[in-house]
């Protein structure tokens, strides 16, 4: 190893095709902002623009139709007063608290099983739990409220047979949360388990060895030595995971509409009822950067926490 | 330094093609309008007919009409006419109109209705109500009819029931002999009524119950629901519905369809909509006024409006207005009403004009009695979702009190935003 490292070369870019240029600096970056511009107009017209205008918008009564007026902070001031707002919070708390760690832990899970290389059907099974990820949120959901429809249901079907009454869960208010949370859970764990897979091959084997050579078990090798060099990746699907409860809107849209009376309302829903449905863009908008601020310093924190771990590894 | 031409060239072309979004007018020819609307049914064949025919009768509009769900027209106006691509034209359903209209996305049309060309004089007022936000006329009314109770005529035969009952107590009488359990296991297999407890139709169904009794949600902007009458209303459905077993629980409109349509349950709560449901599923039906309760008989009615946008300019709004005279002539009105199966829309449509359909000469009869849901009410959204979840929990067996009070103050705050 030692020896191979002292021989290493400086690293030499190779001569481009077509021989060496004298150009400069400004035109290479000529070059490299024409490459970019397509996908900076893009992101500049349907990201940033659209940000900035609603920040813009948040500090007006503003309706979509023209006529608005500056109203400062009010907007944000009802976000922190209004008691609908903070039911939304607690329900998108509840939800994030259901469907984070069931995520989480089942891609984990799954994919410390579909790693052992003694499975059979590996690749069957990997592609198969990845699978909902590539459905569309809104197609799960409706594919989900036909399956647990009480009337029409096959879920329903199969358990009556069964002798379990099962009812209209997404008329219960207290399962139509889990319920919800259980579609996103079934939608985006292959995601997570995907990363969760990657992660776990990056482990060298010799880490395993070593640790076994110690004469630590199936347990102490997964406590001390794959959770902690799998940490960087948690921080990452855990972040990610987050983001998605705190945004969680598509199936709740379709399958509860935010009932049964208003348990499944998140924050997210509460915009767009807002925004579309009482016309006020202006608080919608609020409302949406004080989740954007919110969720962006619950990712620091999470990347502060996971950042120092790995830093007490090396 | 091609390549380099090519990348730029592909750059700004991307600039171009971004900046095309805007896109101008003609200057001469007729003037084009688009008209939005959701009747998808025998009533948009209809309707488009009357837009043809109007188009065709002079040279100075064209009218193209656009066919959407009722729930993708409220999805997608928001934004259709921010970015100013809006329809100059737009139906929607009734209460819908006052969050638009206070938003400015509305054009007012008072002079429309001061014109006597316009056809207006003679509208159902309770229709006219619906168009109004704060003093001002918004639009003009497609469609108005109560809520009316649709009921199975073979199984009232089978249960050898030979009137329709005229009273409440009448009402939950017969409700109670068409509910059978024929298994013996506590849950009916068919019920005499489907009361949905929940959106849509329940929205009205509630309100419906609740003005029987003297009761009402908002009067003159003011919460009005926690009223001793109201709470009586509503123990005594609920006691009707758990005790009694006169309805399925937890059931919503769409629910109470597909009870009604596989004859599941004698009677439901609908508008004409039912009607072609049940000819669809081979079920023979009849037509009967919600029956009276206590103190009154009133239902609450459906609804659609039809609105000119912001979008259309001084001469779209023109073309527009010239449009709606055309709808509300008399011809148009009986004829609408006879496509569409609701009541006309004008009082001075004489009966016999519209004798040919059985179910909208059951509907006119009955038309007097609806009552306009929740007319200028902007934030329609909140009050409704307070009555969803009164009526629900209600059902569910909470305290009716607590539940009346609680709702009092969700709707009062929605009429104080």
């Amino acid at each position: 190893m030692s020896a191979e490292q002292s021989t290493t070369r400086r690293y030499r870019p190779p001569a481009p095709l077509g021989g060496r240029r004298r150009d400069g600096a400004g035109s290479r970056n000529a070059k490299a902002l024409a490459f970019l511009a397509p996908a900076l107009v893009v992101i500049g017209l349907f990201v940033i623009w659209p940000m900035l205008s609603a920040l813009r918008l948040s500090f007006t009564d503003a309706s979509g139709f023209g006529r608005e007026e500056w109203i400062g902070l009010e907007n944000y001031r009802t976000v922190f007063t209004d008691p609908d707002v903070f039911d939304a919070v607690a329900n998108t708390v509840w939800y994030t608290v259901l469907f984070t760690p069931t995520a989480v832990i089942a891609a984990l899970a799954l994919a410390l099983l579909l790693n052992s290389p003694h499975l059979p059907f590996r690749s069957f099974f990997r592609t198969a739990l990845f699978v909902p990820f590539v459905v569309s949120f809104a197609v799960a959901a409706f594919a989900w409220s036909y399956l647990i429809d009480p009337r029409v249901g096959l879920l329903n079907y199969w358990l009556r047979g069964l002798g379990v009454q099962m009812g209209d869960v997404l008329q219960d208010p207290d399962l139509a949360m889990p319920a919800v949370a259980f579609v996103a859970v079934w939608k985006l764990f292959g995601f997570y388990f995907v990363i969760f897979l990657a992660g776990l091959q990056d482990i060298p084997t010799s880490l395993y060895e070593a640790a076994r050579m110690d004469g630590a078990g199936p347990w102490s090798r997964l406590r001390h030595v794959t959770l902690p060099m799998l940490s960087n990746t948690m921080a990452f699907v855990l972040v990610f995971a987050m983001i998605a409860a705190l945004q969680a809107f598509d199936q709740i849209y379709v399958m509860t509409g935010g009932g049964p009376y208003g348990n499944t309302q998140t924050v997210v829903m509460e915009i767009y009822e807002s925004g579309f449905r009482k016309l006020d863009i202006g608080f919608a908008s609020a409302l949406s950067y004080v989740l954007l601020i919110a969720t962006l310093l619950l990712s620091l924190v999470q990347f502060v926490f996971f950042g120092r771990k790995e830093k007490d590894l090396s | 330094m091609k390549r380099t031409r090519i990348l730029l060239g592909a750059g700004l072309t991307s600039l171009a093609l971004v900046a095309a979004g805007c896109s101008g007018g003609d200057a001469d020819g007729p003037v084009e309008l688009t008209f939005w609307h959701g009747y998808t049914e025998a009533d948009g064949d209809v309707l488009e007919g009357i837009v043809e025919d109007f188009n065709a009768s002079q040279d100075d509009v064209t009218i193209t009409t656009e066919l959407k769900t009722w729930a993708s027209i409220d999805d997608t106006l928001l934004t259709a006419l921010s970015a100013g691509e809006g329809p100059d034209l737009v139906a929607m359903p009734a209460e819908r109109l006052p969050v638009y209209a206070a938003r400015g996305a509305f054009a007012e049309l008072d002079d429309f209705y001061a014109d006597e060309a316009s056809n207006t004089a003679n509208l159902v007022p309770g229709a006219v109500d619906m168009i109004e936000v704060e003093g001002a006329k918004y639009g003009v009314p497609t469609g108005f009819v109560p809520l009316a109770v649709y009921y199975n005529t073979a199984l009232f035969d089978a249960a050898g029931v030979t009137a329709f009952p005229e009273t409440w107590d009448d009402w939950v009488a017969t409700a109670e002999r068409l509910t059978e359990d024929q298994d013996g296991d506590g849950t009916p297999e068919q019920y005499g009524v489907v009361l949905p407890d929940h959106a849509t139709v329940a929205n009205g169904l509630w309100p419906s119950l609740l003005y029987g009794n003297g009761g009402d949600l908002v009067q003159d902007g003011k919460a009005v629901i926690d009223s001793p009458e109201n709470a009586e209303t509503l123990q005594y459905w609920v006691d009707a519905i758990n005790d009694r077993q006169i309805s399925p629980t937890g059931v919503d409109g769409i629910g109470a369809d597909e009870l009604f349509s596989a004859g599941k349950a004698a009677m439901t709560v609908g508008g004409p909509w039912m009607a072609s449901i049940a000819d669809e599923n081979g079920i023979d039906y009849a037509i009967a006024p919600l029956p009276a309760g206590p103190q009154d008989q009133a239902a609450s009615a459906i609804g659609v409006s039809m609105a000119v946008t912001v979008d259309a300019d001084d001469d779209a709004r023109a073309a527009a207005e010239d449009f709606l005279a055309f709808f509300l002539d008399d011809d148009n009105a009986a004829a609408w009403s006879l496509g569409s199966g609701w009541p006309p829309l004008r009082t001075d449509v004489p009966a016999d004009a519209v004798a040919s359909n059985p179910v909208v000469a059951s509907l006119t009869e009955i038309a007097p009695m609806g009552r306009p849901l929740l007319p200028g009410v902007v934030n329609s959204v909140d009050v409704l979702s307070a009555v969803d979840e009164l009526t629900q929990r209600a059902v569910a067996g909470e305290d009716v009190a607590t539940l009346l009070a609680d709702a009092q103050d969700k709707i009062q705050k929605a009429l104080d935003e």
